[in-house]
């Protein structure tokens, strides 16, 4: 029986070395730390989900009409984006609100005056109600003129 | 770290994943802000391809909730739809009030003829009280034709007609012991507007308002149809009222088995006399809101409520036709004719009227002594002439159409 020469090691031994052993223990714990982390993660960017998130902006109720001299004696001029009419009268800026104050239709101007295309309601150029269904007026809207002559338009209550 | 901690974080972890997809997933909804409601509400994300319903209700303007019901913001289908009214219809009268009703809109302002609701329910067209009483005295049930029941107990809306009833009894056929009664109950009870057609495209119609002012004659019922008009051609009145008839000794509904291709014998009854205007007009072009609707009054038959004649639009031998000229802005006519812009009317303008005072808004008379009627379901402009100048004998005690046939009436 041949001895073995002392420098030389064992096949096996040599592959063992590219293998990282690790306990059970050790690789339940990392697991289950990875997959805490991941969950972390998630409920992180779920979080910054849900503190940025930004409504449906709500529609303006402030309108910047630009400059009033833009708006002669005797005008009446329509403000499609606020569904509103600006007039310029002897009392100076009125405005009225389009939404019908039936069923809340867009009212259209007509040479008379204002008429709905919903229901027939006709309002006479001031928006006083002419024939209804409609039984009350156009309603009105606040109107200012600033210091430096721009005209704001208010359509919230 | 114990395996069970593993296998929460691990169940924890696809418990998040899954809520993720499911965020993934979820519609993107679509906001519709009605100026009628003022509150916002989904519907749209599945339904913004549906046709608008009519020019007088603009989904901008009112918004699905206020007619459908529903939930308005639910982005799934079942609950959305778990609290609609009337199903697909909420029209049908068991929910028309809360859909339809209002003061503003169609019921309880008799001054502004905005009482449809009342009106229509209280009509034959919803109590049947008319067939179901002729049928129990055929049947020795009762001892005349006065109607005491309908399809649903009811009160009168008015009585302003000595003919009318103060109210009507559901009818309940387990309390008749004719079997003839009973039968006309299980198999006859198919054309009132609380009741769902029979099956065929020619009997296609919603039940309540929809069953007249949508447009279902000659379509599949599976077909989805979202609208709401004025003018109502007489295929839809057919859906009810040229489809087949009753055969009282068996006490079942025969439909008809011919198809006629044209108007003239598109009418069940091979019998009937039929004039020109019979069946060239719609139903609508002669008979009023009224008749169709009902006045408010409960009749125990269509006889009762249904009074156009010949004479109503042609005069007698002495007399044209009653005439009004519209002097105010807020004239009934008017907002008739603008709901269906067949005719350009308007203050000044001369139409025809009932002898109950109901406008023809949709005929007028011409300078040269001729009258002018434009259907209301498509338009088309017809002239005719009075009796009045004319070579017609007919005697002064027999003014009802009956007569008129005799003369009148086509070779069908």
């Amino acid at each position: 029986m041949s001895a073995m020469p002392s420098n030389a090691e064992p096949k096996d031994s040599l592959e063992d070395r590219s293998v990282v052993r690790i306990s059970r223990a050790s690789f339940l714990s990392l697991a289950g730390k990875s997959l805490l982390a991941l969950c972390g993660l998630l409920g992180l960017r779920g979080l910054v989900e849900f503190m940025s998130f930004q409504p449906d902006p709500a529609p303006p109720t402030q309108f910047d009409l630009g400059d009033a001299s833009s708006y002669p004696p005797g005008s009446r001029t329509l403000i499609s984006e606020a569904r509103a009419v600006v007039l310029h009268g002897e009392a100076g800026f009125t405005a009225l609100s389009l939404i019908c104050p039936h069923l809340g239709c867009t009212v259209a101007l007509a040479p008379e005056g204002y008429a709905c295309p919903c229901h027939g309601s006709r309002f006479k150029p001031d928006g006083s109600e002419q024939n209804g269904p409609a039984i009350q007026p156009m309603n009105t809207l606040r109107i200012e003129e600033t210091s430096n002559g721009q005209l704001i338009l208010h359509t919230g209550s | 770290m114990r395996l069970s901690t593993v296998l929460a974080a691990g169940i924890l972890l696809l418990a998040l994943l899954a809520a993720a997809w499911l965020q993934y997933r979820q519609t993107t909804p679509v906001a519709l802000t009605p100026t009628l409601t003022g509150k916002v509400e989904y519907c749209l994300t599945c339904h913004k391809d549906l046709e608008e319903i009519s020019p007088s209700h603009p989904v901008e303007s009112f918004g699905c909730v206020s007619c459908h019901g529903g939930e308005r913001l639910a982005l799934n289908a079942d609950l959305a739809h778990s609290t609609m009214r009337g199903g697909a219809n909420p029209s049908d009268l068991s929910v028309v009030e809360a859909s339809c009703g209002g003061a503003n809109c169609h019921s309880g302002n008799a001054q502004d003829n905005r009482d449809h609701i009342q009106r229509v329910l209280t009509s034959v067209q919803t109590t049947y009280a008319g067939a179901i009483a002729q049928i129990r005295y055929s049947f020795g049930a009762q001892p005349d034709l006065t109607a005491r029941y309908g399809t649903e107990s009811v009160q009168a809306y008015q009585k302003t007609d000595p003919k009318a009833l103060p109210s009507l009894l559901k009818f309940d056929p387990v309390q008749e012991s004719s079997p003839y009664i009973i039968a006309f109950a299980a198999n006859c009870l198919n054309c009132h507007l609380q009741s769902e057609p029979l099956p065929g495209t020619l009997y296609n119609r919603f039940t309540g308002c929809a069953a007249c002012h949508t447009t279902t004659a000659g379509k599949d019922p599976e077909q989805s149809i979202h609208q709401l008009t004025t003018a109502i051609s007489y295929a839809q009145c057919n859906t009810c009222h040229n489809r087949g008839n009753y055969n009282l000794a068996g006490m079942q509904f025969e439909p008809r088995t011919d198809q006629p291709t044209d108007r003239l014998h598109d009418y069940y009854q091979p019998i009937a006399q039929l004039t020109r205007c019979e069946w060239t007009l719609d139903c609508a072009d002669c008979h009023t809101r009224h008749e169709a609707m009902g006045d408010g009054n409960l009749y125990s038959s269509k006889a009762d409520i249904r009074y156009v004649q010949c004479r109503t639009c042609h005069g007698t031998q002495d007399e044209l036709p009653l005439t009004r000229t519209i002097q105010r802005s807020d004239d009934l006519a008017l907002r008739m004719a603008f709901l269906n812009p067949v005719i350009d009317l308007k203050e000044g303008d001369t139409i025809l009227v009932t002898d109950k005072g109901e406008p023809l808004w949709n005929i007028r008379p011409l300078p040269d002594g001729t009258y002018e009627l434009f259907g209301k379901a498509n338009g088309q402009r017809f002239t005719f002439r009075p009796v009045k100048g004319s070579t017609c004998q007919q005697k002064p005690d027999q003014q009802e159409s009956r007569y008129c046939h005799e003369c009148h009436a086509i070779e069908r």
